[in-house]
């Protein structure tokens, strides 16, 4: 697993949730949020990863995010290494309001 | 129904005018998110993997129709449209924003409903037998004393801070229906020798990482000491309790660690030092507390009504639901409803708002307004006349809530497990949905009788796997979710927990071989034997063999 402060290997992308809604985002190539991951930046290179933990701090602060931090990314499938963030990624695989089309 | 005095009413209002003050103040960046847990948690308020999560508590599993239209309009307009009912008889919602938290609060608050007591480490919402008021069985309802723990536990500023969570279950009926020897604390209400009502007292007992049964902490203790002596309980686990380490912080762990007889030793020893009548609730009161909680007005009926029992013959879907879902009620005429929310397509214990506002008009109609939520995630009409039984079958098929599988293996316990908790390892909903599917034929799931399947998506147990006839656990390892099977649980009065029979499956094995173990039971019962009798009468060897062949 990869931490706040980037101890992971390979590449990183830095995760959070969204203050108000509470929505998982990742920080995208602007050093913007998405909650769409295919956006999110993944990468090694470590003045890019001190930009994105500057950015990620400085938004905590704004109350834009809650609860940043890096995680490792897989380089042969640009997904989430660990099975929890790889699932982050996709939302829930069931949920109650798609199977009946409430919501 | 307990109605709100105006104590109460003043304090739900205050927390919730509280509350909105400290989100708008989170959302102008005047508290940190450290600052801003706690208060959140302190109000119901989860973060969970995808989102925030809002649960609400359901006092002693008890809401009026009123109420649960109120939860189908949370469900509606600040949620996707449907609740979840918990294994602690609350409701949660998956999907809240933020800011309209207050909003749902102050919604909650019209009807006599919060969020208090759903998180950290306090007492939590008391749960309770949900046929409470309605069964024979009962030596009275267990009710007003569940209300009466409530209001004296409610922001309690002794026990607001204790080591950890802090779980009570109340019963008044020899069969268990509320799980209390699972609890921190389980009472039982009792009469002794001499004809008196008082109160069993179990401690120690949990689930979660170290599932223990709890062991009795007082075999009769008089009506008028309870307070006093939970309290006495509480301040010796408050005092005693691990704190260096929150996996070993539950009073069981500490009743573990202590020995029952020396913690029994410390209560008796702190109980010796409180003056009981600075606790003690006068008789006027509990009669005070108990009139909100009167029977209805039944009507003087005879059983098995003509209208009742022609249905029975005549209408075979019918005589198959009320077979099953229905239980024997107190009153001659009248009869305890069933409401499974285990369909084969949705998730256990989930309820769209539709249903909700379906199954208030069907309280209102046929159980004069009452309904109650179940630890095994369904529904119950407490007081529904036998000759509408029909009617209200009729009803309950219109609105899809008409599944006849209650306590039947498809009657699953499980928990949200990964889809959406932060702390599940793996995901639980869809092995639930297979099971359910594998055994999808009614008939093949009535002559396989009693079975309880309980599925939690990690150690923390929220989903009861421990005492599941068949526990699943769900784990994941190098990214691949695997499950652990145990065997001979019991969520009963005679509480057992089951055993892990051995190394973990993928999905499609796990389904496999439940249907393997279920065949094996078929073939060796005996007449009458339940799954768990089988098992308890030829071991787990036997299952170990057809499940890991």
């Amino acid at each position: 697993m990869s931490t706040l402060k980037h101890k992971g290997k390979g590449p990183q992308s830095m995760t959070a949730n969204e203050l108000r809604d509470g929505f998982s985002v990742w920080l995208d190539e602007n050093l913007d949020w998405t909650r769409d991951f295919t956006k999110a930046l993944r990468t090694e290179d470590t003045d890019l990863i001190d930009r994105m933990h500057l950015r990620a701090e400085t938004d905590e602060k704004a109350n834009l995010v809650v609860g940043i931090y890096f995680i490792d990314i897989e380089p042969e499938t640009g997904l989430p290494a660990r099975y929890r963030e790889k699932f982050r990624v996709n939302g829930p695989s069931y949920d109650t309001a798609d199977v009946l089309e409430i919501s | 129904m307990y109605r709100y005095d105006e104590f109460d009413a003043q304090l739900v209002a205050d927390r919730t005018r509280q509350f909105r003050g400290q989100v708008e103040r989170r959302l102008a960046g005047r508290l940190s998110e450290a600052e801003f847990r706690p208060l959140r948690l302190m109000n119901g308020l989860y973060l969970q993997l995808h989102a925030y999560m809002l649960r609400v508590a359901v006092p002693y599993g008890t809401l009026n129709s009123e109420q649960f239209r109120m939860l189908a309009h949370l469900a509606e307009k600040y949620d996707r449209g449907y609740g979840h009912v918990t294994t602690r008889q609350n409701m949660q919602f998956n999907w809240p924003k933020l800011p309209d938290v207050p909003d749902m609060l102050d919604d909650l608050a019209s009807v006599q409903m919060h969020a208090i007591q759903t998180s950290g480490n306090c007492i939590r919402n008391v749960t309770c037998d949900p046929y409470a008021g309605a069964t024979a069985e009962e030596v009275e309802d267990p009710r007003p004393m569940a209300e009466l723990i409530r209001q004296w536990s409610t922001l309690h500023p002794e026990f607001t801070f204790l080591p950890r969570k802090f779980k009570i279950a109340v019963t008044a009926a020899e069969k268990d229906r509320a799980l209390i020897k699972a609890h921190d604390i389980g009472i039982q209400i009792i009469r002794n020798a001499a004809g008196d009502i008082g109160y069993k007292i179990y401690v120690g007992g949990g689930l979660g990482r170290t599932p223990i049964i709890g062991q009795v902490l007082r075999e009769f203790l008089p009506k008028g000491e309870l307070l006093a002596y939970l309290t006495a309980a509480l301040r010796v686990y408050n005092r005693y309790g691990r704190r260096d380490n929150k996996y070993k912080a539950r009073i069981k762990i500490l009743v573990q660690e202590t020995g029952i007889e020396t913690f029994t030793e410390q209560v008796e020893a702190e109980y010796a030092t409180i003056d009981i009548s600075d606790i003690s609730v006068s008789d006027a009161e509990r009669e005070r507390i108990a009139s909100y909680f009167a029977a209805p007005d039944f009507e003087t009926l005879e059983n098995d009504p003509k209208a009742f029992t022609d249905a029975l013959q005549v209408n075979n879907a019918f005589s198959l639901w009320a077979n099953n879902n229905v239980a024997a009620h107190k009153a001659a005429g009248y009869a305890i409803v069933n409401i499974s929310l285990k369909p084969k397509e949705l998730a256990p214990g989930d309820i769209t708002a539709a249903q909700m506002r379906d199954v208030s008009d069907m309280a209102d109609t046929y159980s004069f307004g009452e309904l109650r939520s179940t630890h095994q995630q369904n529904l119950v009409l407490p007081h529904v006349k036998q000759s509408d039984l029909l009617a209200l079958f009729t009803e309950l098929q219109a609105a899809g809530l008409a599944a006849d599988n209650i306590n039947l293996i498809t009657d699953i316990i499980c928990c949200p497990g990964m889809d959406f908790c932060a702390l599940a390892t793996a995901r639980s909903i869809p092995i639930s949905q297979a099971i359910a599917e594998r055994f999808a034929d009614p008939e093949r799931q009535r002559t396989i009788g009693e079975m309880q399947i309980k599925i939690s998506g990690c150690i923390n147990a929220c989903g009861h796997h421990h005492v599941g006839h068949i526990g699943i656990l769900g784990l994941e390892k190098a990214g691949v979710e695997f499950y652990q099977i145990k065997l001979g649980g019991d969520a009963s009065e005679h509480a057992e927990i089951g055993k892990v029979t051995g190394p973990g499956f993928s999905q499609e094995e796990l389904i496999d071989g439940i249907e393997n173990m279920v065949d094996l039971y078929l073939k060796q019962r005996e007449a009458g034997e339940r799954f768990l009798d089988t098992y308890r009468r030829i071991g787990i060897a036997p299952f170990k063999e057809v499940l890991y062949a």
